[in-house]
């Protein structure tokens, strides 16, 4: 339905985004995914004609709309921070776009109460904007953008400035009102668990490039590179060498795990997911550690295991304690292997444990448009 | 909380004492507004004279409308203009948009006496250019006729005052912009919004309260500036606050309180409406959001303006309306003269009879000085046709050739004018002058306050009096005194002489004899009898008498000076017809009797000096005072004693500034 070709785009010689290919496809809930500064935002702004490409196109059902201004597109956005009219009522807010297309009155009056059921706002219609909580005003946003039909919605980390409990809530509303009008939805968050429980598709990006693009099982399970890994969960990745099919050599020992496809002896990156580690007694162990560090989680314990000076995370309901000498057990399945690319050695090593633990739970909202100020 | 309480008398007293420091001028002003008497010291009973004879003052009139026009016009163009620019810098990056805000900033600060004098240059510079191009353009094709000569008037003014208001606009606007989320427009253009309709349904709304803000403060500024207009209006404008500029030049009148109060009470009551407005909007946007917090919260209120704000905005619009269109009733007469006399040197009246009968517009101006006078001619930025300067004067003019020579045939009331008065030193073939007012220098003192009556010069230098005494602050007239004190020619041109006199002067001064050394404020200090002995006009002691009856004129035994002011053209008017005609009717016998009447300066017109002791018999149903008229209309005999100042070569009046300035007055 939607398609990006090609897209580059510049702000004052800095490339934002790098080469874009994206097909989007009719009512799918595709999710842009990736730290600040990655090109997410000026994607979606590209694809609501906030923005015009450097070069390459965008074409909405085959027809090419690169300098079809946002009022003609047949696409609508609920905005960061929502955007709504504060002179406005709710019920004003939501009947803007309807009466910009001088929808008669009567049409105006049914589609606007319509859409308030649908998101969940029956009675509120004379409350001034500045009278609602943050996820009140989100569900205004939504509405405002839904009721003009559009043929996409595009969500600009619309949950960003929600507690995380009306977060979670929320997302499960999207999802439902998603379905329910059956239309597609572009939704950009940096926020990997928001992507991966709404979404049909995730396109992960950075650097102004698309890094992965697969459904959330795909993303999560086979991750392409050690950005994607590292950005999607948690992850353990090392260095190592396919020695064949169905072995890998790292640690000087070799590995049984179940991917294949590499060169005899290719250097690879290997990802082992924090879940998939069994701490077991030393003597079964396929590799012997000490641990170095233990942070209690609620459902599980984090635990570090230093293995020949290569920091691992653990995630196991069993508790060792620090110093404790343990055995580590990892099944075939539990290995991932990857292709070096250039985030190779940047990720996955946990010896700066509790920063980057922090800085990944307290992530900042984003702010890559480079022209933007505020 | 409560440690403070000692303090609070303490702190109570000094908060009274600043706001007295700061309203005690305005309060006097006001109260002195409803004086029944014409003195601004003396209290004469209550009355609301002075507020009528405004509304029937034309010139008070007619620059109330032009106040109110540009105002208004300026005001609407600039809050356009900066609303716009205000968008164009939110659009900026921010060290670019600091930067135009910086500049945009400093015009404000700027003394406005400096922006309005090169707004003055530019415009002359511009209009130089003009004539030139639009002389080459009709030079090679008649097509269309280009206007050459181009003079500062309602024009410049506007552009003047569009130019210092922006800046208000902006810096009000700007913050409102800064405020709106960024991603309003985008948000009303996904939703079908042209960009111009989302600036209209969107960012106006948004923006509106900073909008009216920055319109209000503008319209302010623009009622209440001088400095600026003074330099942009040209000759053909006047508002008001230049008018009331022009008005103090003789004296402050009750006149002059009266619409002071009403132009304090209108930027009053424009600064309230600001201040509420931003008040109340604060208060409801803080009702807003504790009402968020109440769940069930039903609003009462639509969020607009309550119904008696509106009811007042719509009333002060209307008035402002209604002032508009009364006092812009007779602005739009043509032909034109224009005209540049003192301030409250005419009987009004005659203006609007001219008027009447001519059908003939006239442009009424005054200058402060006739130094003012001659800058505002050399400079080029004025376009009068007649004006009125003192003799010294004219005859600078003449030797400059900025003169037209008049054409008598066409004023044949020139005859009626006593033949003492014609031919004199400044225009001895008297090709170029009619004269309006003669007068003389002479020294005015309280007989309660002196042991004797004074009859010399000798008054004004001596110890007897220190601290008595009123010096002029003028270096002619003060030389002049010494000059005459030590028995030379007033307008002697040696340098040994000049400084015998000066040295006489400074000496007088050392002593203690000055209390001060004033021009207007000669009027207050007389009639409240705060010192013995002054220096001044006949004209103006003949006011002061009536304030206080102990006040006595004498011209002194060594001679004195005598003065005339006369109407002359000048060379680069444009309506030498009208100005001619004007003149003729003002050395009419009628115009000078009345002007006789209301000014207080003897009249040149030998029928009306006759007759004027009748005329007031019959107009106030009493006899005159002949011992008054002489001190008016000085006999001839007396006149004789008294000397006319002439033209100093510029070497003499280099010494002269020199001396004052040694003086260090």
């Amino acid at each position: 339905m939607i398609r990006l070709h090609d897209l580059c785009m510049a702000f004052d010689d800095e490339l934002v985004l790098d080469h874009i290919n994206l097909y989007i496809n009719d009512s799918e809930f595709l999710t842009l995914l990736g730290p600040s500064g990655c090109g997410k935002t000026t994607t979606l702004r590209i694809i609501g004609g906030f923005t015009t490409p450097t070069s390459g196109d965008v074409t909405f059902d085959g027809v090419r709309i690169n300098d079809v201004p946002p009022h003609k597109r047949q696409i609508n956005t609920v905005f960061q921070k929502y955007a709504l009219f504060p002179h406005l009522d709710v019920f004003e807010n939501v009947a803007f776009g309807l009466r910009i297309a001088k929808v008669p009155e009567a049409e105006v009056t049914e589609r606007v109460t319509e859409m308030l059921e649908v998101v969940s706002l029956k009675g509120f219609e004379r409350r001034h904007i500045d009278q609602l909580s943050g996820g009140q005003q989100q569900r205004v946003a939504i509405a405002r953008a839904l009721v003009n039909r559009p043929k996409v919605l595009l969500l600009d980390e619309p949950l960003g400035a929600l507690d995380l409990r009306l977060r979670k809530d929320m997302q499960i509303e999207l999802k439902r009102i998603q379905q329910q009008m059956g239309i597609t939805f572009i939704y950009v968050t940096h926020d990997q668990e928001e992507a991966l429980t709404m979404s049909d598709t995730v396109v992960v990006m950075d650097k102004g490039r698309i890094q992965q693009i697969g459904t959330p099982e795909d993303i999560y399970n086979e991750p392409k590179n050690a950005f994607v890994a590292d950005f999607i969960g948690e992850s353990n990745i090392l260095n190592g060498t396919m020695v064949r099919d169905g072995v890998v050599r790292m640690y000087r020992r070799e590995f049984p795990c179940v991917d294949g496809g590499f060169a005899p002896n290719e250097p690879v990156d290997v990802v082992i997911r924090p879940e998939d580690i069994d701490i077991v007694p030393v003597e079964q162990g396929q590799l012997v550690g000490t641990v170095t560090n233990v942070t209690f989680k609620g459902m599980q314990y984090d635990i570090i295991v230093d293995l020949g000076g290569f920091k691992w995370l653990i995630q196991t309901t069993d508790h060792s304690p620090v110093g404790a000498q343990v055995g580590v057990k990892i099944d075939p399945e539990g290995f991932h292997i990857m292709k070096k690319s250039e985030y190779s050695g940047m990720f996955g090593d946990y010896s700066s444990y509790s920063e980057e633990y922090e800085e990944l739970g307290a992530a900042a909202p984003d702010e890559e448009e480079s022209g933007d100020e505020e | 909380m409560k440690r403070q309480q000692p303090n609070g008398f303490f702190n109570r007293f000094l908060m009274a004492l600043v706001a007295l420091f700061l309203y005690a001028p305005i309060f006097i002003l006001i109260i002195f507004s409803f004086n029944a008497g014409t003195s601004s010291s003396v209290w004469k009973g209550f009355s609301l004279h002075w507020y009528g004879q405004l509304f029937h003052n034309q010139i008070i009139m007619r620059s109330v409308y032009i106040t109110l026009l540009v105002s208004l016009l300026a005001t609407v163009i600039a809050t356009i203009a900066g609303t716009f620019a205000a968008i164009g810098f939110y659009a900026m990056r921010r060290r670019r948009r600091d930067a135009l805000m910086a500049v945009n900033n400093i015009p404000m600060m700027n003394a406005d006496i400096v922006t309005g004098v090169s707004l003055a240059l530019l415009f002359v510079v511009f209009f130089n250019g003009w004539s030139s191009f639009a002389g080459w353009v009709n030079s090679w094709q008649s097509a269309v006729v280009l206007p050459e000569k181009l003079s500062m008037g309602f024009g410049t003014l506007l552009i003047a005052h569009v130019m210092f208001n922006i800046p208000y606009v902006i810096l009000s606007v700007g913050p409102k912009l800064r405020q709106m989320d960024r991603n309003l427009v985008d948000a009303a253009q996904d939703l079908g919004c042209t960009w111009m309709q989302a600036f209209w349904k969107v960012i106006i709304p948004e923006i509106k309260p900073g909008i009216v803000s920055g319109a209000l403060t503008a319209f302010t500024m623009s009622i209440d500036d001088f400095i600026i207009s003074y330099f942009t209006a040209g000759s053909s404008t006047s508002t008001l606050a230049m008018t009331i500029y022009g008005m103090t030049k003789k004296r402050v009148s009750p006149e002059i309180n009266a619409i002071s109060t009403l132009l304090f009470v209108t930027v009053l009551l424009l600064l309230a409406i600001v201040n509420i407005r931003e008040a109340s909007m604060e208060r409801q946007g803080e009702r807003r959001r504790t009402a968020a917090a109440v769940p069930g919260f039903t609003r009462t209120s639509d969020g607009k303006m309550p119904v008696w704000m509106r009811v007042v905005a719509g009333a002060v619009g209307c008035g402002l309306l209604a002032v508009l269109i009364i006092s812009g009733r007779s602005a739009n007469a043509r032909p034109v003269v224009n005209v540049c006399s003192w301030g409250e040197y005419i009987d009004e009246e005659l203006i609007t009879e001219f008027e009447e009968t001519t059908g003939i517009h006239v442009n009424y101006q005054t200058a402060e000085s006739n130094e003012a006078l001659y800058s505002l001619i050399a400079m080029g930025g004025a376009d009068f046709d007649v004006i009125v300067p003192s003799d010294y004067m004219i005859a600078r003019l003449i030797e400059e050739d900025r003169l037209a020579e008049l054409d008598y045939d066409n004023i044949p009331n020139f005859q009626l004018i006593g033949e003492q008065f014609t031919h004199l030193s400044y225009d001895p073939e008297n090709k170029y002058t009619v004269p309006y007012t003669w007068g003389s220098l002479g020294i005015i003192y309280n007989e309660t306050m002196v042991d004797e009556p004074i009859t010399s010069w000798d008054a004004m230098f001596d110890p007897k009096y220190a601290g008595q005494v009123l010096m002029i602050n003028n270096s002619r007239d003060a030389l002049a005194a010494a000059l005459l004190d030590l028995g030379y020619d007033i307008n002697t041109t040696d340098e040994a002489q000049l400084t015998e006199a000066f040295q006489l002067l400074k000496d007088a001064k050392d002593n203690g004899v000055y209390q001060a050394f004033v021009m207007d404020q000669v009027f207050q200090k007389m009639e409240g009898g705060n010192a013995a002995i002054a220096m001044y006009y006949a004209g103006d002691y003949l006011t002061m008498l009536e304030n206080n009856e102990d006040l006595r004129y004498v011209v002194p035994e060594e001679g004195s000076n005598w003065f005339v002011d006369a109407m002359c053209v000048l060379k680069t008017s444009q309506h030498k017809r009208e100005a001619e005609a004007w003149i003729n009717f003002i050395a009419s016998t009628e115009s000078n009797l009345a002007n006789m009447d209301y000014i207080w300066y003897a009249s040149p017109n030998a029928e009306a000096l006759e007759q004027y002791p009748d005329y007031y018999l019959e107009l106030y149903e009493e006899e005159l005072d002949e011992e008054l008229y002489n001190i008016m209309a000085l006999p001839d005999e007396e006149r004789e004693r008294c000397t006319l100042y002439i033209n100093l070569p510029p070497e003499t009046l280099a010494l002269y500034n020199d001396l004052w300035n040694r003086l260090g007055v």
